[in-house]
């Protein structure tokens, strides 16, 4: 019977059992759940076992956007239980395979539902109108979900207009091994009182009422301590009668490893770019002067995690491939938002987004990436953003706020009407600094007091045009910040690319060695030779193509690593640099 | 100064610890080496509690023990707000004393078990968390009243009282007698808010909350 019940749809909680910032403890079929609802409004159903050390997350801390593990800080996201951050590796995005396994949620009749493997809907009740309901204190018993089940229906009640009666007649009106539908009537009052017996265990289950039509006022708490007293008597009796039998074995849940599809190596593909989610455009509307907002729905199921700082790569219907950062806050989970500027000299791609593509279209994308991860545990964070260079800043400083984490947010801009997604930057409060208008001068002097003052344990993360950002970390060095402490991303990489050199590449993994010659990158020719290497803007601003050097010399043409990175040697971004030496190794 | 005769893993000792912290009182600490030490049955600490219980305190030279009587105590000489026992309210009063009462009933069984499981007292453990679980039972159902009735906390006052107090350690550290709290959900959204008085503290065992939604 309990194989059986895995299919069905069970209620877990009471809707009242899960206020804002709280996790609740549930259980089914002795598989445990941490329950959340999140500040949207969205009920999470979790495995009850954090990824890292197995503790139990229902202990665990709801910010109301991520829930965060007591035990070591490792944080998952609203809906898709994926991995946001992990304070022992501040500077790196978790891996994606680091996804609790989430289970089914349906909120019917004042309860949360769940199943472990669902068929079908919540079962339709007869005579239930949604919203005119009273649910009843849940009373756990331990007992089996069918002997609790058959109790039920010789439970008596009182019609909830007629409770100080004593004759009330109470009919079976259905029942079955996990529910009890009772009708009680005397005089002119009937109520309807239909009893879901959750099976929490094999000898362990719990008992949600719920009553039809609604009741106000003290007459609600009347009915209300009527049925738990009766429901409590009926306890007692069911509990005393499962103590006679031998209390059977408990059951023993099996945790899944990882999903399949989290697991596996995505299939080999010759083209590096794969734009595996189909997204529809829920929304498309100015979100500032010159700059398009673009609100990306999933076609079907839940998008993949975000970490803030990530970007996808649009494919656009013109055939053009495009990295946008994804500026949604922490647990926002439901779609992406990105911020497009119709650029001046655009190749297309931005006029493609700005004129072509329309609400209602259907657009495909990668999972997100990403190379511009946020630690989180500065004392303090300063980001400075240039123009568009606002969208990946705008998710760490919406994480950071969150979190209560000190930040600020200097934005530069034109004037006022360039001020991107003002519905978002008005949640940052005094954080968000905004410099206006300001010429180069102004800008160098103005970054200059900005950056004054460095200490240990702050960051700066800064994103906006090359020319900005190489000022800015010129004056950064200047003023003794040192590299581990300057992040930056790129729009595009400005380098005239030299490709005229042609070298030996060795891939130490693969035990293959190719030719690279001149005119083609290291990339193209790993593609040519079958070797699937993950690749985004191919211009070497985003950091998807890194690869390890093991020997030899680059020739670094790309904007995306710093200095000390160049230096050491041991990087390379196949994409567009080459070799100094006559021969590179890959870690590859 | 306070003086608190105190024992790190004792859930009566925090409880004193977690008033002082929200009433903001400074105090210091005579460490006993309950377990395995067994100090508190030693010929010095008999002297302070013939009894041999933890806690004791000594202010200015008035030595107290037993946590609920230190609680009442602290909250009466030491509370301006006059929240936590207020000394006006006979009815109040009554329902705070029949709740410290409770609080002894929960160190008697929850407390009892986590003796026999973490520092290996001989008891019935079977019988300890039986009792704290009949007990649990009444307090959920309490408490979940409670919430439908707009009320917050254990007694019908809108601010927290030393009854909180009273009963929240040794509720909290249960798990570590074998007596989980899955089956109490209004304990468990009581001890959220309880987490979240200002001022309040934690000890081993005990995970502080994070911030209740702003308003």
């Amino acid at each position: 019977m309990l194989d059986l019940a895995k299919s069905r749809w069970h209620p877990i909680a009471a809707a009242h059992d899960l206020p804002l910032r709280h996790v609740f403890h549930g259980q089914l079929l002795g598989r445990e759940f941490a329950v959340w609802r999140a500040d949207d409004g969205y009920v999470n159903i979790w495995e009850n076992r954090c990824l890292h050390r197995g503790v139990r997350l229902s202990i665990g801390i709801n910010d109301g956007r991520e829930l965060k593990c007591q035990y070591h800080g490792w944080r998952y996201s609203n809906r898709t239980a994926g991995c946001t951050y992990i304070p022992a590796h501040p500077a790196d995005a978790p891996a994606r395979t680091i996804t609790n396994r989430t289970f089914a949620a349906v909120e019917r009749y004042g309860l949360v539902w769940s199943a472990e493997e669902p068929q079908g809907e919540v079962p339709e009740v007869a005579g239930f109108a949604e919203g005119e309901l009273l649910a009843l204190r849940a009373i756990p018993v331990n007992a089996p979900a069918d002997v609790v089940a058959a109790r039920l229906t010789g439970y008596r009640f009182q019609p909830s207009g007629y409770i100080d009666g004593s004759a009330a007649k109470v009919a079976v009106e259905a029942s079955n091994a996990f529910s009890v539908a009772l009708r009680s009537s005397e005089a002119d009052a009937s109520t309807l009182a239909v009893f879901f017996v959750q099976p929490v265990d094999s000898n362990r289950s719990v008992i949600r009422g719920v009553l039809d039509g609604e009741v106000e006022g003290a007459a609600r708490l009347a009915v209300l301590r009527h049925h738990n007293e009766l429901l409590s008597r009926l306890r007692v009796a069911v509990e005393a009668e499962a103590a006679r039998e031998p209390a059977p074995a408990p059951l023993e849940p099996i945790i899944e490893r990882v999903s399949p599809e989290l697991a596996e190596m995505p299939e080999e593909t010759t083209h590096g770019r794969k734009a595996t989610i189909r997204v529809q455009v829920a929304r498309k509307w100015p979100a500032a002067d010159g700059i398009a907002g673009f609100e990306l729905r999933p076609i079907k199921g839940l998008l993949p995690t975000f970490q803030p700082g990530a970007h996808i790569d649009v494919h656009l219907p013109n055939g053009l491939i495009r990295q946008y950062s994804i500026t949604n806050g922490p647990g926002e989970s439901d779609s992406y938002v990105i911020g497009v500027k119709l650029e001046r000299d655009s190749k297309g791609g931005s006029t493609c987004l700005h004129e072509t593509v329309r609400e209602g279209d259907v657009l495909a994308i990668s999972e997100p990436r990403n190379n511009f991860p946020l630690r989180r545990d500065a004392l303090q964070t300063l980001f400075i953003a240039g123009g568009i260079g606002i969208t990946p800043l705008l998710a760490m400083a919406q994480a950071l706020n969150n979190q209560s984490l000190n930040h600020e947010l200097h934005y530069f801009a034109q004037n006022e009407a360039q001020l991107a997604f003002p519905e978002k930057t008005s949640t940052l409060g005094a954080s968000l600094k905004p410099h206006l208008g300001l010429t180069p001068e102004q800008t160098g002097a103005q970054l200059r007091e900005i950056l004054s003052g460095y200490g240990p344990d702050k960051h700066v993360y800064l994103c906006g045009p090359g020319p900005m950002l190489e000022a800015a970390r010129s004056i950064a060095a200047e003023m003794g910040w040192p590299e581990t402490a300057v992040h930056f991303e790129y729009f595009k990489n400005t380098n005239v690319i030299d490709d005229s050199t042609s070298f030996e590449v060795a891939l130490a993994r693969s035990c293959m060695t190719l030719t690279v010659p001149a005119g083609k990158t290291i990339l193209e020719v790993m593609r040519d030779a079958g070797i699937d290497m993950p690749s985004s803007c191919e211009q070497g601003a985003c950091g998807t193509c890194l690869a390890t050097v093991i020997e030899g010399e680059p020739d670094h043409q790309d904007v995306y690593l710093n200095d000390a990175e160049r230096k050491s040697g041991t990087k390379i971004m196949t994409c567009v640099s080459r070799a100094k030496s006559a021969r590179l190794v890959l870690d590859l | 100064m306070i003086t608190l005769y105190d024992y790190e893993l004792s859930g009566n000792c925090y409880k004193l610890r977690l008033l002082m912290g929200m009433l903001g009182i400074e105090w210091k600490t005579v460490p006993v080496d309950f377990y395995p030490g067994r100090e508190h049955k030693s010929d010095w600490f008999l002297k302070i509690n013939p009894l041999g219980q933890l806690p004791v305190i000594d202010d200015d030279g008035l030595i107290l023990r037993d946590a609920q009587a230190i609680l009442v105590y602290l909250a009466s000489k030491y509370d301006a707000s006059g929240s936590w026992y207020p000394r006006d309210n006979p009815a109040l009063l009554g329902e705070i004393s029949q709740w410290l009462a409770f609080a002894d009933g929960i160190t008697g069984t929850a407390s009892a078990a986590r003796l026999h499981d973490a520092l290996f007292y001989d008891f019935d453990v079977e019988a300890a968390r039986a009792g704290a679980h009949r007990l649990f039972r009444i307090l959920d159902e309490h408490l979940w009243f409670g919430e439908q009735e707009g009320r917050s906390w254990i007694c019908s006052a809108a601010q927290p009282t030393i009854a909180d107090i009273a009963c929240f350690p040794y509720i909290m550290l249960s798990e570590e007698g074998g007596i989980p709290r899955q089956d109490y959900p209004a304990i468990r959204r009581w001890c959220d808010r309880v987490k979240r008085i200002k001022g309040f503290s934690v000890m081993s065992g005990v995970f502080p909350a994070g911030p209740a939604k702003a308003a």
